[in-house]
C-alpha cells in the first residue's frame, strides 16, 4: 500500500530506470569512432603532406638531371620567346600506328588536337577573290615518322592535269621545314588524282621540283573538300615547319589564295615544330618506376616528354598499402565476415579509390595550371586538384628546369591520392572493426552490468516488500545479499534493520507474557497475604477493604491470564498436530453453544455447502470462532450476528457480520494486532464501577465486566494463520456494521 | 504425628505466607530459599511432601533439578510444583519428571491446602481397603475419590491431581457438557482456556495408552467437554456408521 503510493507519487515524471540511464551514459562510447575518424583524418593530412614532399622531391630529382643540358633542348623550339598558335606546332605522341588512308578516325582526338586554319591564316590571296579554303591540321609523331593530317574544306578540288608539267596549277600543299642540319627544305604535294600522294622536293637553288618518295601519304577527296594524310621521317625534320594550301578553282590556272601556318617560301617565317624529345623521354622513363605520372615541358608549356599513367600513379603509398592486404593470421570466417558484412557496411561511409577515373585536363601542346606557371617563373609549386570526372584527387608538383640560369622548362609530377586513400581506408577499416568490437563488448557488458545492478535492486525491493506485510508485521527475514558493494551493504543494512525490527516485534508480542510472568509473583504475594489476613479476626468495618483488595487481585489475575493466553495459544499451536476436520460441523456445533451462552443474541448461520474440510485443529478453530463471535456479539447493537460459510474454489470463506459501530479506517489493519482494543466502554464501566459502588445509569455493566486487552482478535489471527488462512475486517454498510472475513484453504 | 512439608521458594514473602498457612493447618513446615540448603536438609531427612518453585534465584531450572534429585531418592514422595511459569513446556516437563501436580501461583491458599490434603489422602489411601461408597463406576471407568485413582479397564491411569479432578468432574455427570469455567472450578485451578484444552488432550492421551480408540471425552465445540459412557459412544458410533 505504502510502496504503491510512493511509487505512484513519482509517476508525474518520466520514469527512467537505472538500465536506461546507464545505456544513455554508455552512449558516450559512440564518440570514440568520431575521435578515431578525426585521428585518421589527421593522419591522412600528414600523409598527404608527406606525399606532397615526396612528389616535389621526385620532380626535383628529375629536374636536377635535366638542369643545364641545353643539348636536350637544342633542336627544340624551346628557346623562342613566344609560340604562336597554328604556326608553332606540336607533334603529339601518337600511341598506336596510323594507317595512311585519308581518314582521321585512327587519330586520337583529332578534333581536339587539330588546329583550324581559316581567314586569319591567309598568307596571300588574289585581289577581289574570296577565299573558299579552310582546313584543319593535326601533327603527330609515331615511331620515327612525323604524321600530318589535313582536313581541307574546298568548294572546288582541282587535280593536276594529266599532262601538266607544272605542279603549281592545281590544289597543292606546300610543306616547308628546316632539316636537322638547319637547311631550309620545301616540299610540294601535288596530285594528279585521288590516292597515293605525289610529293616533290624543291631544289634550293633552282627551285625545280624533284619527285621524292620518302614523303608518303594519301590524298582523299570527300564531299566538302579533301583530306591529306602524310608522313615523313623524323630524320628530315628539324625544329621549324610551315605548311600552306594553295587553292586553285579553275584547272590549269594559278592559285587564287594561299592558306597555311606560315609563308612556306620564307624560312625565317616558319613556325616551330616541337616533337617530344626521345632523349628526355629516355631520362624520364628512368623515373617512371616511381608510381607517378611525369611530364617534362618546355617553357611554352608544351610536353617534351612524359612517362607513366596518371590512372595507375597512386604514389609510393600504394605499395605500402597493398603489401599487408592479405596477411594470413586471420581465420577464414573472419575474412568472410570482413568481406561480406563489415566492408559493405564500411564502404557505405568510405569511398573506394578508383583507377577508372578519367583525367584529361592537359592539352599536350599546352599544359596549363597554376603550378606550371609558378614553376616556369622559377617557383616550386604543388597543388591538389580533382580529376576531370571528379573521381580522384590528383596531386601535382612542378619543378623548374634551369639552363644557364634561365627557366627553360619544368618537370611536372602527378600522383593520385589513391595510395593514401587506400591506406586511410585500411586504417579506418581496422579502426571501425576495433570500435565495433569495443562498442559491442562495451555495450553488452554495460547492459549486463546495468541489468545485474537493477536486478539486484529489484530483488532487494521485492524482498523488502515481502518482508513486512500491510499490518506492519515482519513476515520473513530479509536475506542479506552477497556482494561486496553498496547494494550488498544496503541489503545487509536492510537485513539488519528488519531483523532488529523482528526482534523488537517479538519483544512487543512477548511483552504481555513476560509482564504476566513478572507480575504473577508480586500478585501472589498480595493475594496470599490477603488470604492469610482473612484467617485472622478482622474488624467488621475493615472486611469491605479486604473484599475490595481481593476483587482487585482477582481482576489483576484475570488480566494476567488473558495476557498469557496469546502466548499460550501460540505455543500450543506450534506443538499441535494438524488433522483434517469438517469446519462446517465445528461451526455448527459452536453456534449451538453460542446460542446457549448468548441467549439474547440471534445467530443467523448460512452455509450452502455442508462439507468444508480443513487441515488444522478443530479445538483451536472453535476457539477462533468463539473469539470472533464474542467480539461480534459485544459490538452488535441489534443482537443479531450473521455467520456465513461458503467455499470458493479451494478456499473456505467464513464471514461473521454484526450491525454496530463502524471501524475507524485506520483500525482495519491494526485490529488483529496484539493489545489493540476498541472497547472503551468496557474500560469506562469497569473504572466507574471501581470508583463508585453505584452503577452508572447510562450503561449497563456487561455480564463479564472484565477489562479487555485486545487479545481476542489477535488470538483469532494466530489461529487463522496456523490454518494458513487470512483474516481481515471491513466495514459493511446497509445496515452499518463490521464483518470479519476468514479465508482458509480447503483440503481434498 | 503431623506431616512435614518442605517449601522451596526464593520469594520470602510468598514462602512465608505459604508456610504460615500450612503451619496454621497443622503441618510442620520447613522452608528453603535455594536449592543447596534444601538439598542439604533433604539429604538428612526427607519431608512428607515438597512444594517446589522452578526458578530459584539465578538458577533457572533449579526446581526441576531438585525434583529429579528427589525422585531418585524416593518414588513415592509427593511433589508439587508451585510456580509463576505457566507455559505448556514447563508444565509438561514438570509432570514428566515425576511431579504429582503442577500449580501456578494463581492458586488460592485454600485450594493449595486442599491439594495438599488430597495428596496426603491419596498417599494414605493406598494402603487402605477400598470403600465402596467412594467408588464411582462408569462402564470400564472406576474412580476412587478416596485414593484419587482412576482405573480404565482395570488399569490405573496415571493422572495428576488436576487431571484427576477434571476427569472426576466430567465423569460424575456423564452426558452433561462441562464448560471450561466449570472444569476450572471443579478441578480447583485457575488457568486460561487453552490450558484446559491441553489438559484434556493429555488426559485423552493417557487413556489412549490403555485403549487406543478411547473417545469418551467429547469436545463440544464452543461449549466445553462431556463424558460419554463407553456403551453410549459405541451406540452413537454404530448409529453414525449406519447413517
Amino acid at each position: 500500500m505504502n510502496l504503491y503510493s510512493t511509487r505512484s507519487k513519482n509517476q508525474g515524471f518520466i520514469r527512467i530506470g537505472l538500465r536506461t540511464k546507464l545505456l544513455i551514459l554508455s552512449s558516450f562510447l559512440f564518440t570514440i569512432p568520431w575521435f578515431g575518424y578525426q585521428y585518421v583524418w589527421e593522419m591522412e593530412k600528414y600523409l598527404r603532406y608527406g606525399q606532397e614532399q615526396t612528389i616535389v622531391g621526385t620532380a626535383r630529382a628529375l629536374a636536377t638531371t635535366l638542369h643545364d643540358r641545353p643539348n636536350l633542348f637544342d633542336n627544340q623550339a624551346s628557346f623562342l620567346a613566344s609560340v604562336e598558335k597554328g604556326k608553332d606546332l606540336y607533334g603529339f605522341q601518337i600511341r598506336q600506328p596510323i594507317q595512311l588512308d585519308g581518314r582521321y578516325n585512327d587519330w586520337p582526338d583529332f578534333e581536339g588536337k587539330a588546329h583550324f586554319y581559316e581567314d586569319s591564316n591567309i598568307i596571300w590571296q588574289e585581289p577581289n577573290q574570296t577565299v573558299s579554303l579552310r582546313f584543319n591540321a593535326a601533327v603527330g609523331k609515331y615511331d620515327k615518322y612525323l604524321y600530318l593530317f589535313f582536313n581541307v574544306v574546298d568548294d572546288k578540288l582541282v587535280f593536276r592535269g594529266n599532262n601538266a608539267r607544272s605542279i603549281y596549277l592545281n590544289d597543292h600543299l606546300t610543306l616547308s621545314l628546316t632539316a636537322p642540319d638547319g637547311e631550309h627544305q620545301q616540299y610540294i604535294v601535288s596530285n594528279k588524282n585521288a590516292g597515293w600522294i605525289e610529293s616533290f622536293q624543291l631544289d634550293n637553288q633552282t627551285n625545280r621540283p624533284q619527285p621524292i618518295n620518302y614523303i608518303q601519304g594519301v590524298w582523299q577527296p570527300n564531299n566538302t573538300g579533301y583530306n591529306v594524310e602524310l608522313r615523313l621521317p623524323l630524320d628530315y625534320v628539324g625544329n621549324k615547319i610551315g605548311f600552306s594550301f594553295a587553292d586553285v578553282d579553275t584547272p590549269s590556272s594559278k592559285a587564287t589564295s594561299l592558306v597555311g601556318s606560315a609563308n612556306t617560301s620564307d624560312p625565317e617565317q616558319l613556325g616551330t615544330i616541337l616533337v617530344p624529345s626521345p632523349e628526355i623521354e629516355r631520362i624520364v622513363k628512368g623515373m617512371s618506376y616511381t608510381q607517378s605520372s611525369i611530364w617534362v615541358i618546355d617553357k611554352h608549356q608544351r610536353v617534351l616528354a612524359s612517362a607513366g599513367d596518371i590512372n595507375s600513379a597512386s604514389g609510393v603509398w600504394r605499395s605500402t598499402a597493398s603489401t599487408n592486404a592479405n596477411s594470413g593470421i586471420w581465420p577464414t570466417w573472419w575474412h568472410w565476415l570482413q568481406t561480406n558484412l563489415l566492408h559493405p557496411l564500411y564502404y557505405k561511409v568510405l569511398t573506394k579509390p578508383t583507377q577508372d577515373f578519367y583525367d584529361q585536363l592537359y592539352d599536350e601542346s599546352h599544359l596549363a595550371g597554376e603550378h606550371i606557371e609558378q614553376a616556369l617563373s622559377g617557383e616550386v609549386h604543388s597543388q591538389w586538384r580533382l580529376s576531370t570526372d571528379k573521381q580522384a584527387v590528383i596531386l601535382s608538383a612542378a619543378y623548374p628546369i634551369y639552363i644557364d640560369e634561365q627557366v627553360q622548362g619544368a618537370v611536372i609530377v602527378e600522383e593520385t591520392t589513391n595510395g593514401i586513400k587506400t591506406l586511410r581506408n585500411k586504417a579506418l577499416e581496422q579502426l571501425f572493426t576495433s570500435i565495433l568490437a569495443i562498442l559491442l563488448v562495451g555495450t553488452i557488458s554495460f547492459f549486463f552490468f546495468a541489468s545485474r545492478i537493477s536486478n539486484r535492486i529489484r530483488q532487494l525491493r521485492n524482498h523488502a516488500e515481502v518482508a513486512i506485510d500491510e499490518h506492519g508485521r515482519v513476515k520473513e527475514d530479509l536475506p542479506a545479499l552477497k556482494g561486496n558493494d553498496e547494494i550488498g551493504d544496503l541489503s545487509r543494512s536492510f537485513s539488519t534493520a528488519v531483523s532488529r525490527l523482528t526482534q523488537y516485534n517479538q519483544y512487543l508480542e512477548n511483552l504481555s507474557s513476560r509482564l504476566s510472568h513478572e507480575l504473577r509473583t508480586p500478585i501472589a504475594v498480595v493475594r496470599t497475604s490477603i488470604e492469610n489476613l482473612s484467617m485472622y479476626p478482622i474488624p467488621e468495618n475493615a472486611k469491605a477493604y479486604i473484599e475490595r483488595a481481593e476483587s482487585g487481585v482477582h481482576r489483576l489475575n484475570h488480566i494476567i491470564t488473558s495476557m498469557t493466553e496469546a502466548t499460550r495459544v501460540e505455543q500450543l499451536l506450534q506443538r499441535t498436530e494438524k488433522q483434517s476436520f469438517n469446519a462446517y460441523e465445528v461451526i455448527a456445533s459452536c453456534i449451538s453453544g453460542f446460542k446457549q451462552i448468548h441467549p439474547e443474541t440471534t445467530f443467523n448461520f448460512q452455509a450452502p455447502n455442508q462439507k468444508a474440510n480443513v487441515l488444522g485443529s478443530p479445538e483451536h478453530f472453535a476457539q477462533m470462532l468463539e473469539k470472533i463471535v464474542t467480539n461480534a456479539v459485544e459490538f452488535s447493537c441489534d443482537a443479531q450476528v450473521e455467520i456465513m460459510l461458503i467455499t470458493v474454489k479451494k478456499n473456505l470463506i467464513l464471514t461473521v457480520k454484526n450491525n454496530g459501530e463502524l471501524l475507524p479506517e485506520t483500525m482495519e489493519n491494526r485490529l488483529f494486532n496484539s493489545m489493540v482494543s476498541l472497547r472503551e466502554e468496557a474500560l469506562v464501566n469497569s473504572e466507574s464501577s471501581l470508583q463508585s459502588s453505584q452503577p452508572s445509569s447510562k450503561s449497563q455493566p456487561s455480564p463479564n465486566s472484565q477489562p479487555h486487552l485486545g487479545l481476542g482478535l489477535f488470538i483469532a489471527r494466530l489461529i487463522c494463520e496456523y490454518h494458513q488462512g487470512q483474516i481481515s475486517a471491513q466495514n459493511c454498510f446497509d445496515p452499518n456494521g463490521v464483518q470479519i472475513n476468514i479465508e482458509i484453504p480447503l483440503t481434498e | 504425628m503431623s506431616k512435614r512439608i518442605a517449601i522451596v521458594e526464593d520469594d520470602d514473602a510468598i514462602r512465608e505466607n505459604y508456610a504460615d498457612v500450612l503451619r496454621h493447618q497443622g503441618y510442620q513446615v520447613q522452608s528453603f530459599a535455594n536449592r543447596q540448603s534444601a538439598e542439604a536438609a533433604f539429604t538428612v531427612r526427607l519431608p512428607n511432601l515438597v512444594i517446589l518453585d522452578i526458578g530459584l534465584h539465578d538458577e533457572y531450572d533449579a526446581g526441576f533439578e531438585l525434583c529429579q534429585w528427589l525422585r531418585a531418592k524416593s518414588s513415592t514422595l509427593p511433589i508439587i510444583f508451585l510456580t509463576a511459569r505457566d507455559n505448556d513446556v514447563d508444565t509438561v516437563s514438570g509432570l514428566r519428571i515425576g511431579a504429582d501436580d503442577y500449580l501456578t501461583k494463581d492458586i488460592s491458599l485454600p485450594h493449595l491446602t486442599a491439594r495438599i490434603a488430597a495428596l496426603f489422602r491419596r498417599q494414605d489411601a493406598q494402603n487402605k481397603p477400598v470403600e465402596q461408597e467412594n467408588l464411582i463406576e462408569r462402564g470400564p471407568l472406576v474412580i476412587d475419590s478416596q485414593k484419587m485413582t482412576i482405573k480404565w479397564h482395570n488399569q490405573y491411569v496415571e493422572l495428576t491431581v488436576t487431571e484427576f479432578w477434571m476427569v472426576f468432574a466430567l465423569a460424575k455427570s456423564p452426558g452433561h457438557v462441562k464448560n471450561r469455567q466449570q472444569l476450572m472450578q471443579d478441578s480447583q485451578i485457575f488457568v486460561d482456556d487453552s490450558t484446559i484444552t491441553s489438559h484434556i488432550k493429555r488426559i485423552r492421551k493417557k487413556f489412549s495408552k490403555i485403549e487406543a480408540n478411547f473417545n469418551c471425552i467429547e469436545t463440544v465445540y464452543g461449549m466445553g467437554y462431556r463424558w460419554n459412557d463407553a456403551d453410549i459412544v459405541s451406540l452413537v458410533g454404530q448409529s453414525n456408521a449406519g447413517a
